[in-house]
């Protein structure tokens, strides 16, 4: 069984960094070669699909923008929650489309995907920073996906299909 | 912040009747919340007043550069966009040519050239079947479900679905090898590269090359079997909601042939003819931009012309830039193949210069001819595997300006430095600012010919969103906020500035 534990964002773009800071925490707790692989990436859309292929399951760190909630706040959102994109962009071709398109051409795709994401307040500007709430956040956000991976390494104790939970943080 | 807040301090965007002329104001929380969006302002009548689309763009760049030493600019703009970050790199690295007054050596230019055209070939390759697929290659009029990827691998077979996903990873591979992460690309130095090609690597990169030329030959055959056989599409093609008679610009070579590296930047009018060629770092002289209050970006348009408002005619100074464009502004395309499938492309469309913003899809396939078949004459020259691949630099630094052709249109690179090389001012003028004006006439005449009396067709957002979806709008150059997701919003306008009806993408 391999994992992976990929984060999303720009390092450049205020609370765009944040998936990348919460892997890096990782990275530094999850030794090589356990069946674990922590990846970072500031790519989007399409180019993604080439992580993602030879491994089982997958937890994804990301930002998100909703603007609905309190920035910090830590979201998971299941693969089926995220609606498929009619883009106005390649590039934002989004994970539904990734996964449905990696079925239909039986690429071998992660079966289990689970996405956590955290509510920015600026993901706009350059070398801004993490925003007070998001750098808040960024603990719980790590910690939660902590548990998922506990959880995935012990599957004795559970289903891994928990139901779509908030956390909040701000 | 250019834009002024909305009245209720919520960030709605307000519609303020001012005598008959609606006024609209946009709160910067809306930018926030990451939206496309479309306003769409209604008359007495229920007719099309004024339709905009906002698009969010990066903050602080000028500000963020100061201070640091330019050689650090290729990489930190290539970071900037998760797009097309090798065009960044691309047109950083030759700015820094220009900031250090050198000139690259001749294998240094090749391997540049070779990289940046399987940059293109690859980008284009994503946009044909996987943005404009839905529409062209799947259909307009299919329904939603059916207007995506999956769709467009349904229509041209699981097969077709798999050589574009591995074409994509082998060509990418190309790029890694002299770039290192695609991301963070460590190629382009002053005067040259960071990394040759070893001649026991040549053969897989000149299989690489002949089947990339397969490939394009490929797409050429899919877009003209499952488009240009279509008479409904052709028809919608040259409609008058998706026709522009603008100025168009684009990179040319001595020939006045297309190139998207390197050359002077050729202008021709609405009627075809060759308004102005110049050199990049005279683009001051050419190039102006001006904001609007109901955007965040800045529109360009020809300095000399002048600006007439979102107009179209020799007289208004609105120009278009990418794929249509770059044909539109050239003589004819550096390699036979592709100067075939344009003189066809011409000669289909009724002649120079096509005006019709949906045959942008048909030059982005013509274009991926060319650069498949400059890979192949570059991986076969006897100079690509020359280890020498850098001239150092020894002037000053002072002013460096460098252009590419991006994927999406003309970018351009602007440093100016202290003595030791440290930024003292920086400016992009990336591929959406020069379309920024076509794109507003675009989604207004879409919106004009789709809304009449206060009807909204089923396809409304559709086809309006067709109308900008051919240049490829990057979309505030990449902020990654959750795996891609872009909603979108189009909102009416009555003409007391009260919101009719929301339809919401999200």
């Amino acid at each position: 069984m391999r994992t992976l534990v990929l984060g999303l964002g720009n390092d450049l773009l205020s609370d765009d960094a944040v998936g990348l800071l919460a892997v890096r925490q990782l990275q530094r707790e999850i030794p090589p070669g356990g069946g674990v692989e922590v990846v970072e990436t500031g790519l989007a859309g399409l180019a993604l699909l080439d992580h993602f292929i030879g491994f089982d399951r997958a937890l994804i760190l990301d930002s998100i923008c909703t603007g609905r909630r309190a920035p910090g706040t830590v979201t998971e959102i299941a693969p089926a929650d995220l609606h498929a994109i009619e883009a106005p962009s390649p590039h934002f071709a989004g994970l539904p489309e990734l996964l449905a398109l990696a079925r239909r051409l039986e690429l071998p795709f992660p079966t289990d995907i689970r996405i956590l994401a955290i509510e920015t307040a600026d993901p706009y500007t350059l070398g801004g920073g993490l925003s007070p709430a998001v750098e808040a956040g960024l603990a719980g956000l790590v910690a939660r996906a902590r548990e998922i991976l506990a959880e995935a390494a012990a599957p004795a104790a559970g289903a891994p299909c928990a139901p779509p939970a908030e956390s909040g943080h701000a | 912040m250019s834009a002024a807040t909305g009245a209720d301090g919520k960030g709605s965007p307000q519609a303020v009747a001012v005598g008959k002329r609606q006024h609209v104001t946009i709160d910067p929380i809306t930018r926030l919340e990451g939206h496309g969006k479309i306003d769409i302002f209604l008359d007495e009548q229920g007719d099309v007043e004024r339709a905009y689309l906002q698009i969010p763009e990066l903050r602080g760049f000028e500000v963020f550069s100061l201070g640091r030493p330019a050689e650090e600019m290729p990489q930190i703009t290539s970071r900037i966009c998760g797009v097309c970050p090798t065009a960044h790199h691309m047109a950083g690295t030759k700015a820094l040519d220009d900031l250090y007054k050198v000139e690259p050596t001749p294998t240094g230019r090749k391997i540049r050239e070779l990289v940046y055209n399987a940059f293109t070939l690859e980008d284009h390759a994503l946009h044909v079947y996987i943005l404009g697929g839905p529409d062209f290659i799947v259909g307009p009029q299919a329904p939603a479900a059916q207007r995506n990827i999956v769709g467009v691998v349904e229509k041209v077979g699981v097969e077709v679905g798999k050589k574009v996903i591995s074409m994509r990873r082998r060509v990418r591979e190309l790029i890694t090898y002299f770039g290192g992460k695609v991301i963070h690309p460590v190629l382009g130095l002053p005067g040259g590269v960071s990394k040759g090609l070893a001649k026991a690597d040549l053969a897989r990169f000149q299989e690489l090359a002949k089947d990339s030329l397969e490939f394009a030959l490929f797409t050429q055959q899919v877009f003209k079997d499952i488009v240009l056989k279509n008479p409904d599409y052709v028809n919608l093609i040259t409609s008058d909601p998706y026709t522009h008679r603008t100025y168009y610009m684009g990179l040319v070579d001595a020939q006045n042939k297309v190139n998207f590296y390197d050359g002077l930047l050729r202008v021709v009018d609405p009627t075809g003819k060759e308004y102005a060629k110049f050199p990049a770092q005279k683009y001051r002289d050419y190039i102006a931009e001006r904001t609007e209050p109901w955007s965040y970006i800045k529109f360009c348009y020809l300095k000399p012309v002048g600006w007439k408002g979102f107009e179209e005619g020799p007289e208004s100074g609105v120009y278009a830039v990418a794929p249509l464009a770059r044909l539109n502004a050239s003589d004819g395309m550096a390699t036979p193949r592709a100067q075939a499938a344009y003189e066809e492309f011409f000669a289909t469309l009724g002649g120079k210069p096509v005006h019709h913003t949906l045959a942008t899809h048909w030059a982005r396939v013509i274009e991926m001819l060319q650069a498949a078949e400059t890979m192949v004459a570059l991986i076969n020259d006897p100079e690509i595997t020359s280890p020498d691949i850098r001239r150092l630099p020894t002037a000053k630094p002072s002013v460096g300006i460098g252009v590419v052709e991006a994927p999406r249109g003309t970018l351009f690179h602007h440093y100016e430095t202290d003595d030791n090389g440290i930024i003292t001012k920086a400016n992009l003028i990336v591929a959406t600012q020069n379309n920024a004006a076509r794109i507003a006439m675009s989604v207004d005449k879409a919106a004009k010919g789709l809304i009449k009396k206060g009807q909204v067709s089923e396809g409304l957002l559709n086809m309006v969103e067709m109308a900008f979806r051919a240049y490829d709008p990057c979309f505030g150059c990449a902020t990654h906020s959750l795996p891609g997701n872009l909603p979108l919003v189009a909102r009416l306008f009555g003409p007391q500035g009260d919101l009719v009806r929301e339809i919401r993408r999200d």
